[in-house]
Protein backbone atom coordinates (compact mmCIF):
# COMPACT_ATOMS: atom_id res chain seq x y z
CA UNK A 1 0.00 0.00 0.00
CA UNK A 2 1.33 3.54 -0.63
CA UNK A 3 1.95 5.97 1.97
CA UNK A 4 1.04 9.37 0.67
CA UNK A 5 3.29 11.32 3.19
CA UNK A 6 6.11 8.98 2.23
CA UNK A 7 5.95 8.98 -1.47
CA UNK A 8 5.18 13.16 -1.29
CA UNK A 9 8.67 13.21 -0.07
CA UNK A 10 10.30 11.94 -3.25
CA UNK A 11 8.67 15.47 -4.86
CA UNK A 12 10.93 18.04 -5.30
CA UNK A 13 10.72 21.77 -6.39
CA UNK A 14 11.56 21.74 -9.97
CA UNK A 15 13.75 24.01 -11.27
CA UNK A 16 12.66 27.46 -12.87
CA UNK A 17 14.02 29.05 -15.71
CA UNK A 18 15.63 32.19 -13.52
CA UNK A 19 17.39 29.14 -11.30
CA UNK A 20 19.00 27.64 -14.71
CA UNK A 21 22.00 29.86 -14.60
CA UNK A 22 23.33 28.38 -11.00
CA UNK A 23 22.26 24.82 -12.23
CA UNK A 24 24.57 25.07 -14.84
CA UNK A 25 27.95 26.62 -12.65
CA UNK A 26 27.02 24.31 -10.40
CA UNK A 27 27.03 21.19 -12.50
CA UNK A 28 30.08 18.64 -11.58
CA UNK A 29 31.42 18.18 -15.20
CA UNK A 30 34.52 15.90 -14.06
CA UNK A 31 34.46 12.59 -15.86
CA UNK A 32 36.34 9.37 -16.13
CA UNK A 33 38.10 10.64 -18.85
CA UNK A 34 39.66 13.85 -16.85
CA UNK A 35 40.07 11.04 -13.98
CA UNK A 36 42.33 9.04 -16.39
CA UNK A 37 44.41 12.04 -17.54
CA UNK A 38 44.77 13.23 -13.79
CA UNK A 39 45.50 9.72 -12.86
CA UNK A 40 48.07 9.09 -15.60
CA UNK A 41 50.10 12.61 -14.84
CA UNK A 42 50.69 12.06 -11.48
CA UNK A 43 52.16 8.42 -11.88
CA UNK A 44 54.23 10.09 -14.64
CA UNK A 45 55.22 12.67 -12.04
CA UNK A 46 55.87 10.17 -9.43
CA UNK A 47 58.18 8.07 -11.86
CA UNK A 48 59.65 11.57 -12.90
CA UNK A 49 60.45 12.34 -8.92
CA UNK A 50 61.95 8.47 -8.92
CA UNK B 1 38.62 10.45 -31.61
CA UNK B 2 41.43 13.43 -30.58
CA UNK B 3 44.26 12.19 -28.14
CA UNK B 4 43.87 13.74 -24.97
CA UNK B 5 47.72 14.97 -24.60
CA UNK B 6 47.98 16.55 -27.59
CA UNK B 7 45.10 16.72 -29.29
CA UNK B 8 45.95 14.90 -32.11
CA UNK B 9 43.83 12.43 -34.22
CA UNK B 10 43.93 8.97 -32.59
CA UNK B 11 44.73 5.91 -35.28
CA UNK B 12 43.78 2.10 -34.69
CA UNK B 13 47.15 1.90 -32.71
CA UNK B 14 46.91 1.89 -28.58
CA UNK B 15 49.44 5.16 -28.67
CA UNK B 16 48.94 8.25 -30.10
CA UNK B 17 51.42 8.50 -33.34
CA UNK B 18 51.60 12.22 -32.41
CA UNK B 19 52.85 12.49 -28.98
CA UNK B 20 53.05 8.30 -28.00
CA UNK B 21 50.92 8.58 -25.34
CA UNK B 22 49.25 5.46 -23.84
CA UNK B 23 45.75 5.79 -25.22
CA UNK B 24 44.00 2.08 -24.44
CA UNK B 25 42.70 2.90 -21.26
CA UNK B 26 41.17 6.33 -22.64
CA UNK B 27 39.98 4.41 -26.16
CA UNK B 28 38.35 2.18 -23.46
CA UNK B 29 36.62 5.13 -21.83
CA UNK B 30 35.64 6.60 -24.49
CA UNK B 31 34.29 3.17 -26.24
CA UNK B 32 32.02 2.60 -23.07
CA UNK B 33 30.44 6.14 -23.45
CA UNK B 34 29.59 5.56 -26.77
CA UNK B 35 28.09 2.41 -25.77
CA UNK B 36 26.10 4.02 -22.92
CA UNK B 37 24.77 6.69 -25.90
CA UNK B 38 23.43 4.10 -28.09
CA UNK B 39 21.56 2.28 -25.34
CA UNK B 40 20.19 5.55 -24.41
CA UNK B 41 19.63 6.74 -28.12
CA UNK B 42 17.92 2.88 -28.19
CA UNK B 43 15.60 3.72 -24.89
CA UNK B 44 14.36 7.18 -26.22
CA UNK B 45 13.14 5.25 -29.93
CA UNK B 46 11.30 3.24 -27.48
CA UNK B 47 9.95 5.91 -25.50
CA UNK B 48 11.66 4.26 -22.42
CA UNK B 49 12.76 7.88 -21.36
CA UNK B 50 13.74 6.93 -17.59
CA UNK B 51 15.91 4.00 -18.64
CA UNK B 52 17.49 6.67 -21.83
CA UNK B 53 17.82 9.37 -18.76
CA UNK B 54 20.03 6.92 -16.90
CA UNK B 55 21.76 5.86 -19.99
CA UNK B 56 22.63 8.77 -20.84
CA UNK B 57 24.00 10.26 -17.94
CA UNK B 58 26.02 7.34 -17.62
CA UNK B 59 27.50 7.96 -21.03
CA UNK B 60 28.30 11.74 -20.14
CA UNK B 61 29.99 10.44 -16.32
CA UNK B 62 32.70 8.37 -18.95
CA UNK B 63 32.92 11.30 -21.51
CA UNK B 64 31.68 14.42 -20.82
CA UNK B 65 32.36 15.88 -24.08
CA UNK B 66 29.69 13.47 -25.80
CA UNK B 67 27.94 16.31 -27.06
CA UNK B 68 24.87 13.93 -29.35
CA UNK B 69 24.51 12.05 -25.28
CA UNK B 70 24.26 15.50 -23.94
CA UNK B 71 22.43 16.67 -26.59
CA UNK B 72 19.74 13.84 -26.66
CA UNK B 73 19.77 14.17 -23.47
CA UNK B 74 18.45 17.60 -22.90
CA UNK B 75 15.95 16.11 -25.54
CA UNK B 76 14.67 13.75 -23.90
CA UNK B 77 14.51 15.95 -20.79
CA UNK B 78 12.28 18.59 -22.53
CA UNK B 79 9.85 15.69 -23.54
CA UNK B 80 9.70 15.07 -20.11
CA UNK B 81 8.62 18.45 -19.31
CA UNK B 82 12.13 19.16 -17.43
CA UNK B 83 12.63 22.39 -18.95
CA UNK B 84 15.26 23.94 -17.28
CA UNK B 85 17.13 20.82 -17.16
CA UNK B 86 17.34 20.60 -20.94
CA UNK B 87 18.45 23.81 -20.88
CA UNK B 88 20.98 23.42 -18.68
CA UNK B 89 22.49 20.22 -21.06
CA UNK B 90 21.80 22.00 -24.17
CA UNK B 91 23.90 25.27 -22.80
CA UNK B 92 26.83 23.00 -21.48
CA UNK B 93 26.51 21.26 -24.95
CA UNK B 94 26.93 24.69 -26.94
CA UNK B 95 29.93 25.78 -24.64
CA UNK B 96 31.58 22.51 -25.23
CA UNK B 97 31.02 22.77 -28.77
CA UNK B 98 30.29 26.68 -30.27
CA UNK B 99 30.27 25.64 -34.06
CA UNK B 100 27.48 22.91 -35.83
CA UNK B 101 26.05 22.22 -32.86
CA UNK B 102 22.00 21.07 -32.68
CA UNK B 103 21.70 22.36 -29.02
CA UNK B 104 22.18 26.05 -30.70
CA UNK B 105 19.22 25.14 -32.61
CA UNK B 106 16.97 23.69 -29.95
CA UNK B 107 18.33 26.83 -27.62
CA UNK B 108 17.30 29.46 -30.25
CA UNK B 109 13.91 27.68 -31.04
CA UNK B 110 13.11 28.04 -27.23
CA UNK B 111 14.38 31.53 -27.15
CA UNK B 112 12.57 32.81 -30.22
CA UNK B 113 9.35 31.72 -29.02
CA UNK B 114 9.52 34.01 -25.77
CA UNK B 115 5.51 33.54 -24.94
CA UNK B 116 6.03 29.60 -25.30
CA UNK B 117 8.96 29.93 -22.68
CA UNK B 118 7.14 32.02 -20.26
CA UNK B 119 4.27 29.72 -20.39
CA UNK B 120 6.74 26.77 -19.89
CA UNK B 121 8.42 28.61 -16.89
CA UNK B 122 4.39 29.32 -14.89
CA UNK B 123 4.00 25.73 -14.91
CA UNK B 124 6.87 25.16 -13.43
CA UNK B 125 5.99 27.84 -10.87
CA UNK B 126 2.49 26.62 -10.29
CA UNK B 127 4.12 22.61 -10.16
CA UNK B 128 6.44 23.93 -7.36
CA UNK B 129 3.17 25.79 -5.67
CA UNK B 130 1.18 22.90 -5.70
CA UNK B 131 3.69 20.57 -4.34
CA UNK B 132 3.99 23.55 -1.08
CA UNK B 133 -0.38 23.20 -1.19
CA UNK B 134 0.54 19.55 -1.08
CA UNK B 135 2.82 19.78 2.27
CA UNK B 136 0.57 22.20 3.69
CA UNK B 137 -2.25 19.60 3.00
CA UNK B 138 -4.49 21.87 0.72
CA UNK B 139 -5.09 18.98 -1.37
CA UNK B 140 -7.70 20.36 -3.34
CA UNK B 141 -5.80 23.36 -4.39
CA UNK B 142 -2.96 20.98 -5.05
CA UNK B 143 -5.53 19.30 -7.72
CA UNK B 144 -6.54 22.51 -9.28
CA UNK B 145 -2.93 23.98 -8.82
CA UNK B 146 -1.90 20.34 -11.21
CA UNK B 147 -4.41 20.50 -13.75
CA UNK B 148 -3.52 24.32 -15.05
CA UNK B 149 -0.19 22.86 -15.07
CA UNK B 150 -1.21 19.92 -17.39
CA UNK B 151 -3.26 21.91 -19.54
CA UNK B 152 -0.12 24.40 -20.03
CA UNK B 153 1.83 21.32 -20.29
CA UNK B 154 0.55 17.98 -21.06
CA UNK B 155 4.08 16.59 -21.13
CA UNK B 156 5.25 17.23 -17.67
CA UNK B 157 5.70 13.99 -15.92
CA UNK B 158 6.06 15.17 -12.42
CA UNK B 159 3.03 16.71 -12.41
CA UNK B 160 0.89 13.82 -13.99
CA UNK B 161 2.47 11.36 -10.92
CA UNK B 162 1.78 13.82 -8.43
CA UNK B 163 -2.01 14.37 -9.67
CA UNK B 164 -2.17 10.42 -9.68
CA UNK B 165 -0.71 10.67 -6.01
CA UNK B 166 -3.40 12.81 -5.06
CA UNK B 167 -6.14 10.70 -6.84
CA UNK B 168 -5.11 8.03 -5.22
CA UNK B 169 -4.98 9.76 -1.86
CA UNK B 170 -8.61 10.49 -2.04
CA UNK B 171 -9.66 7.19 -3.54
CA UNK B 172 -10.31 8.41 -7.01
CA UNK B 173 -8.96 5.13 -8.75
CA UNK B 174 -10.07 5.90 -12.35
CA UNK B 175 -8.64 9.13 -12.60
CA UNK B 176 -5.29 8.51 -10.93
CA UNK B 177 -5.71 5.16 -13.74
CA UNK B 178 -5.87 7.75 -16.41
CA UNK B 179 -3.30 10.33 -15.18
CA UNK B 180 -0.81 7.37 -14.42
CA UNK B 181 -1.56 6.02 -18.26
CA UNK B 182 -1.05 9.29 -19.58
CA UNK B 183 2.40 9.17 -18.18
CA UNK B 184 3.09 5.55 -19.69
CA UNK B 185 1.99 7.58 -22.98
CA UNK B 186 5.17 9.97 -22.23
CA UNK B 187 7.67 7.55 -20.45
CA UNK B 188 6.63 3.94 -20.71
CA UNK B 189 9.30 2.41 -18.15
CA UNK B 190 9.23 4.80 -15.58
CA UNK B 191 9.41 2.89 -12.01
CA UNK B 192 7.39 5.05 -10.05
CA UNK B 193 4.93 5.66 -12.29
CA UNK B 194 4.69 1.72 -12.91
CA UNK B 195 4.55 1.24 -8.73
CA UNK B 196 1.41 3.89 -9.12
CA UNK B 197 0.28 1.68 -11.76
CA UNK B 198 0.04 -1.60 -9.90
CA UNK B 199 -1.44 -0.24 -7.36
CA UNK B 200 -4.55 1.54 -8.85
CA UNK B 201 -4.46 -1.69 -10.53
CA UNK B 202 -4.99 -3.48 -7.73
CA UNK B 203 -7.56 -1.05 -5.84
CA UNK B 204 -9.41 -1.20 -9.26
CA UNK B 205 -9.93 -5.34 -9.99
CA UNK B 206 -10.75 -6.83 -6.60
CA UNK B 207 -8.91 -10.17 -5.63
CA UNK B 208 -11.23 -12.48 -7.19
CA UNK B 209 -9.24 -15.28 -5.32
CA UNK B 210 -9.90 -14.47 -2.26
CA UNK B 211 -14.02 -14.43 -2.80
CA UNK B 212 -15.00 -17.77 -4.36
CA UNK B 213 -18.94 -16.29 -5.22
CA UNK B 214 -17.17 -13.56 -7.32
CA UNK B 215 -15.32 -16.35 -9.13
CA UNK B 216 -17.99 -18.35 -10.01
CA UNK B 217 -20.35 -15.29 -11.00
CA UNK B 218 -17.48 -14.62 -12.98
CA UNK B 219 -17.82 -18.11 -15.06
CA UNK B 220 -21.76 -17.13 -15.63
CA UNK B 221 -20.77 -13.84 -17.29
CA UNK B 222 -18.37 -13.04 -20.26
CA UNK B 223 -16.57 -9.67 -19.38
CA UNK B 224 -14.74 -7.46 -21.54
CA UNK B 225 -13.28 -3.69 -22.11
CA UNK B 226 -14.87 -1.32 -24.02
CA UNK B 227 -13.26 2.26 -23.93
CA UNK B 228 -13.08 2.61 -19.84
CA UNK B 229 -15.76 0.44 -19.29
CA UNK B 230 -15.83 -3.09 -17.99
CA UNK B 231 -19.00 -4.55 -19.18
CA UNK B 232 -20.15 -8.29 -17.89
CA UNK B 233 -22.82 -10.38 -19.63
CA UNK B 234 -24.23 -12.42 -17.79
CA UNK B 235 -24.39 -15.94 -19.71
CA UNK B 236 -26.81 -18.41 -18.22
CA UNK B 237 -30.25 -16.39 -18.11
CA UNK B 238 -33.32 -17.96 -19.23
CA UNK B 239 -36.32 -15.82 -20.67
CA UNK B 240 -39.22 -16.78 -18.75
CA UNK B 241 -41.82 -18.62 -20.05
CA UNK B 242 -45.02 -16.37 -20.79
CA UNK B 243 -48.78 -17.77 -21.06
CA UNK B 244 -51.21 -15.45 -23.19
CA UNK B 245 -53.64 -14.60 -19.29
CA UNK B 246 -49.88 -13.49 -18.61
CA UNK B 247 -49.21 -11.33 -22.45
CA UNK B 248 -53.02 -10.14 -21.88
CA UNK B 249 -52.38 -8.78 -18.05
CA UNK B 250 -48.82 -7.50 -19.06
CA UNK B 251 -50.75 -5.60 -22.38
CA UNK B 252 -53.21 -4.47 -19.79
CA UNK B 253 -50.73 -2.87 -17.62
CA UNK B 254 -48.91 -1.56 -20.64
CA UNK B 255 -51.81 0.43 -21.70
CA UNK B 256 -52.32 1.40 -18.14
CA UNK B 257 -48.57 2.76 -17.45
CA UNK B 258 -49.05 4.14 -20.99
CA UNK B 259 -52.53 6.62 -20.32
CA UNK B 260 -51.03 7.16 -16.83
CA UNK B 261 -47.53 8.15 -18.46
CA UNK B 262 -49.74 10.35 -20.89
CA UNK B 263 -51.67 11.82 -17.55
CA UNK B 264 -48.58 13.06 -16.18
CA UNK B 265 -46.48 13.83 -18.56
CA UNK B 266 -48.81 15.75 -21.17
CA UNK B 267 -51.07 16.78 -18.94
CA UNK B 268 -48.70 19.19 -16.99
CA UNK B 269 -46.97 19.98 -20.16
CA UNK B 270 -50.11 21.08 -21.63
CA UNK B 271 -50.49 23.27 -18.34
CA UNK B 272 -47.52 24.37 -18.35
CA UNK B 273 -47.99 25.88 -22.08
CA UNK B 274 -51.06 27.37 -21.15
CA UNK B 275 -49.80 28.57 -18.22
CA UNK B 276 -46.71 29.73 -20.54
CA UNK B 277 -49.12 31.48 -23.00
CA UNK B 278 -50.58 33.76 -20.25
CA UNK B 279 -47.67 34.36 -18.78
CA UNK B 280 -46.27 35.69 -22.08
CA UNK B 281 -49.93 37.72 -22.91
CA UNK B 282 -49.28 39.49 -19.62
CA UNK B 283 -45.98 40.31 -20.19
CA UNK B 284 -46.88 41.50 -23.52
CA UNK B 285 -50.16 44.07 -21.88
CA UNK B 286 -47.79 44.79 -19.38
CA UNK B 287 -45.30 45.87 -21.68
CA UNK B 288 -48.02 48.09 -23.96
CA UNK B 289 -49.16 49.62 -20.59
CA UNK B 290 -45.67 50.45 -19.91
CA UNK B 291 -45.29 52.32 -23.24
CA UNK B 292 -48.65 53.88 -23.04
CA UNK B 293 -47.94 55.54 -19.31
CA UNK B 294 -44.62 56.82 -20.59
CA UNK B 295 -46.75 58.63 -23.57
CA UNK B 296 -48.72 59.76 -21.06
CA UNK B 297 -46.21 61.39 -18.96
CA UNK B 298 -44.44 62.93 -22.50
CA UNK B 299 -47.80 64.35 -23.08
CA UNK B 300 -48.04 65.56 -19.51
CA UNK B 301 -44.58 67.25 -19.88
CA UNK B 302 -45.66 68.68 -23.27
CA UNK B 303 -48.61 70.26 -21.91
CA UNK B 304 -46.88 71.98 -19.08
CA UNK B 305 -44.50 73.31 -21.56
CA UNK B 306 -46.96 74.64 -23.49
CA UNK B 307 -49.23 76.13 -20.81
CA UNK B 308 -45.35 77.75 -19.53
CA UNK B 309 -45.26 79.22 -22.81
CA UNK B 310 -48.92 80.04 -22.40
CA UNK B 311 -48.78 81.80 -19.40
CA UNK B 312 -45.83 83.72 -20.75
CA UNK B 313 -47.24 84.66 -23.73
CA UNK B 314 -50.24 86.30 -21.23
CA UNK B 315 -47.63 87.92 -19.09
CA UNK B 316 -46.22 89.53 -22.69
CA UNK B 317 -49.54 90.65 -23.88
CA UNK B 318 -50.76 92.02 -20.91
CA UNK B 319 -47.46 93.91 -20.75
CA UNK B 320 -48.71 95.66 -24.45
CA UNK B 321 -51.89 95.56 -23.75
CA UNK B 322 -53.37 97.93 -21.00
CA UNK B 323 -56.04 96.45 -18.43
CA UNK B 324 -58.71 97.69 -20.57
CA UNK B 325 -57.71 96.42 -24.01
CA UNK B 326 -56.02 99.70 -25.22
CA UNK B 327 -52.43 99.15 -26.09
CA UNK B 328 -49.88 101.04 -23.90
CA UNK B 329 -48.14 102.75 -27.00
CA UNK B 330 -50.77 103.80 -28.72
CA UNK B 331 -52.27 105.63 -25.18
CA UNK B 332 -48.44 106.82 -24.77
CA UNK B 333 -48.63 108.44 -28.15
CA UNK B 334 -51.88 109.90 -27.75
CA UNK B 335 -51.23 111.43 -24.76
CA UNK B 336 -47.69 112.80 -26.02
CA UNK B 337 -50.28 114.28 -28.67
CA UNK B 338 -52.52 115.41 -26.52
CA UNK B 339 -49.75 116.84 -24.11
CA UNK B 340 -47.73 119.14 -27.16
CA UNK B 341 -50.91 120.11 -28.54
CA UNK B 342 -52.41 121.37 -24.69
CA UNK B 343 -49.20 123.03 -23.40
CA UNK B 344 -46.56 122.97 -26.71
CA UNK B 345 -43.99 121.12 -23.70
CA UNK B 346 -41.63 120.30 -25.94
CA UNK B 347 -39.14 118.75 -23.16
CA UNK B 348 -42.32 116.31 -22.06
CA UNK B 349 -43.20 115.46 -25.46
CA UNK B 350 -40.21 114.21 -26.36
CA UNK B 351 -39.35 112.63 -23.13
CA UNK B 352 -43.08 110.59 -23.96
CA UNK B 353 -42.06 109.99 -28.00
CA UNK B 354 -38.70 108.68 -26.58
CA UNK B 355 -40.45 106.04 -24.16
CA UNK B 356 -42.56 105.19 -27.41
CA UNK B 357 -39.48 104.63 -29.15
CA UNK B 358 -38.14 102.43 -27.07
CA UNK B 359 -41.37 100.09 -26.01
CA UNK B 360 -42.13 99.53 -29.73
CA UNK B 361 -40.53 99.27 -33.43
CA UNK B 362 -41.89 102.51 -34.74
CA UNK B 363 -41.66 100.49 -38.37
CA UNK B 364 -43.69 97.73 -37.60
CA UNK B 365 -46.80 99.63 -35.84
CA UNK B 366 -49.74 101.34 -38.02
CA UNK B 367 -49.75 103.52 -40.45
CA UNK B 368 -51.27 105.93 -38.32
CA UNK B 369 -49.15 105.63 -35.86
CA UNK B 370 -46.33 106.14 -37.66
CA UNK B 371 -48.28 108.75 -39.41
CA UNK B 372 -48.75 110.68 -35.99
CA UNK B 373 -45.35 110.00 -34.38
CA UNK B 374 -43.41 111.38 -37.34
CA UNK B 375 -45.68 114.20 -37.29
CA UNK B 376 -44.90 115.25 -33.38
CA UNK B 377 -41.24 114.40 -33.75
CA UNK B 378 -41.36 116.97 -36.96
CA UNK B 379 -43.15 119.80 -34.46
CA UNK B 380 -40.74 119.40 -31.52
CA UNK B 381 -37.89 117.86 -33.42
CA UNK B 382 -35.76 121.05 -34.53
CA UNK B 383 -36.67 122.90 -30.87
CA UNK B 384 -35.38 119.79 -29.17
CA UNK B 385 -32.41 119.27 -31.63
CA UNK B 386 -31.32 123.08 -31.02
CA UNK B 387 -31.32 122.02 -26.88
CA UNK B 388 -29.52 119.26 -27.77
CA UNK B 389 -26.77 121.09 -29.24
CA UNK B 390 -26.22 123.41 -27.48
CA UNK B 391 -26.18 121.40 -24.35
CA UNK B 392 -23.90 118.81 -26.56
CA UNK B 393 -21.36 121.99 -27.66
CA UNK B 394 -21.07 123.13 -23.74
CA UNK B 395 -20.64 119.44 -22.86
CA UNK B 396 -17.51 119.25 -25.73
CA UNK B 397 -15.93 122.73 -24.80
CA UNK B 398 -15.91 121.59 -21.27
CA UNK B 399 -13.91 118.25 -22.31
CA UNK B 400 -16.55 116.07 -21.57
CA UNK B 401 -16.94 114.39 -24.63
CA UNK B 402 -19.17 111.15 -23.19
CA UNK B 403 -21.86 113.71 -22.52
CA UNK B 404 -21.32 115.73 -26.04
CA UNK B 405 -21.75 112.68 -27.98
CA UNK B 406 -24.93 111.79 -26.01
CA UNK B 407 -25.99 115.41 -26.38
CA UNK B 408 -25.12 115.77 -30.26
CA UNK B 409 -26.70 112.31 -31.16
CA UNK B 410 -30.23 113.35 -29.77
CA UNK B 411 -29.62 116.60 -31.75
CA UNK B 412 -28.81 114.49 -34.74
CA UNK B 413 -31.96 112.39 -34.21
CA UNK B 414 -34.22 114.78 -33.73
CA UNK B 415 -33.41 117.12 -36.61
CA UNK B 416 -31.22 115.00 -39.28
CA UNK B 417 -30.94 118.15 -41.28
CA UNK B 418 -28.59 119.95 -38.51
CA UNK B 419 -25.26 119.68 -40.38
CA UNK B 420 -23.32 121.37 -37.09
CA UNK B 421 -25.20 118.69 -34.76
CA UNK B 422 -23.67 116.35 -37.08
CA UNK B 423 -19.94 117.71 -37.38
CA UNK B 424 -19.51 118.55 -33.93
CA UNK B 425 -20.71 114.43 -33.05
CA UNK B 426 -17.98 113.91 -35.34
CA UNK B 427 -15.86 116.23 -33.78
CA UNK B 428 -16.97 114.76 -30.18
CA UNK B 429 -16.08 111.18 -31.92
CA UNK B 430 -12.50 112.34 -32.91
CA UNK B 431 -11.45 114.05 -29.91
CA UNK B 432 -13.14 111.15 -27.86
CA UNK B 433 -10.52 108.97 -29.80
CA UNK B 434 -13.56 106.43 -31.43
CA UNK B 435 -11.84 106.85 -34.85
CA UNK B 436 -14.31 104.57 -36.32
CA UNK B 437 -17.54 106.27 -35.88
CA UNK B 438 -15.63 109.55 -36.20
CA UNK B 439 -14.99 108.48 -39.73
CA UNK B 440 -17.85 107.60 -40.53
CA UNK B 441 -20.10 110.94 -38.94
CA UNK B 442 -17.74 112.51 -41.36
CA UNK B 443 -18.51 110.84 -44.20
CA UNK B 444 -21.74 111.41 -43.64
CA UNK B 445 -21.50 115.55 -43.26
CA UNK B 446 -19.43 115.24 -46.80
CA UNK B 447 -22.24 113.06 -48.25
CA UNK B 448 -25.45 114.75 -46.92
CA UNK B 449 -23.66 118.54 -47.06
CA UNK B 450 -21.79 119.02 -49.64
CA UNK B 451 -20.27 121.89 -50.60
CA UNK B 452 -20.73 123.59 -46.98
CA UNK B 453 -18.15 125.29 -44.89
CA UNK B 454 -19.27 121.98 -42.41
CA UNK B 455 -18.17 119.80 -45.37
CA UNK B 456 -14.88 120.87 -46.08
CA UNK B 457 -14.07 121.18 -42.61
CA UNK B 458 -15.02 117.41 -42.11
CA UNK B 459 -12.79 116.55 -45.24
CA UNK B 460 -9.66 118.22 -43.88
CA UNK B 461 -10.32 115.82 -40.43
CA UNK B 462 -11.49 113.26 -41.88
CA UNK B 463 -8.18 113.37 -43.71
CA UNK B 464 -6.08 113.91 -40.73
CA UNK B 465 -7.51 110.72 -39.56
CA UNK B 466 -6.73 108.47 -42.60
CA UNK B 467 -4.93 110.43 -45.57
CA UNK B 468 -4.73 107.39 -47.44
CA UNK B 469 -8.39 107.19 -48.51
Amino acid sequence: MINFEEELKKFHPSLEVEDAEEAIYNQDLTDMADLLVKMLKESEEKSNEV
Amino acid sequence: MFCYNCGCLLSEHDFCTACGADVALYKKIMYVSNMYYNEGLEKAGVRDLTGAITSLRQSLKFNKNNIEARNLLGLVYFETGEVVAALSEWVISKNLRPEKNVADDYINRLQSNSSRLDALNQTIKKYNQALVYCMQDSKDLAVIQLKKVLSLNHRFVRAHQLLALLYMDSEEWERAERELHKCIDIDRNNTQTLRYLKEVEMMLVPDETAHQPAKRKKDESVRYQSDNEIIIQPLNMKEPKRTGASTLINLGLGVIIGLAATYFLMVPAAQANAKNESQKTITKISNESDARAVRIQELEAEVEKLTGQNEDLNQELENIVGADGTLHTIDELLLAASSYLENQDVQATAENLETIAQSVNIEETSEGFQSLYRMLLAAIGPDLSQTYYTEGNDAFNKGDFTAAIENLTKAVYYDEANADALFQLARAYHRNEDTENAVATYDKVIELFPGTTVARSAQRYRDELSPAE
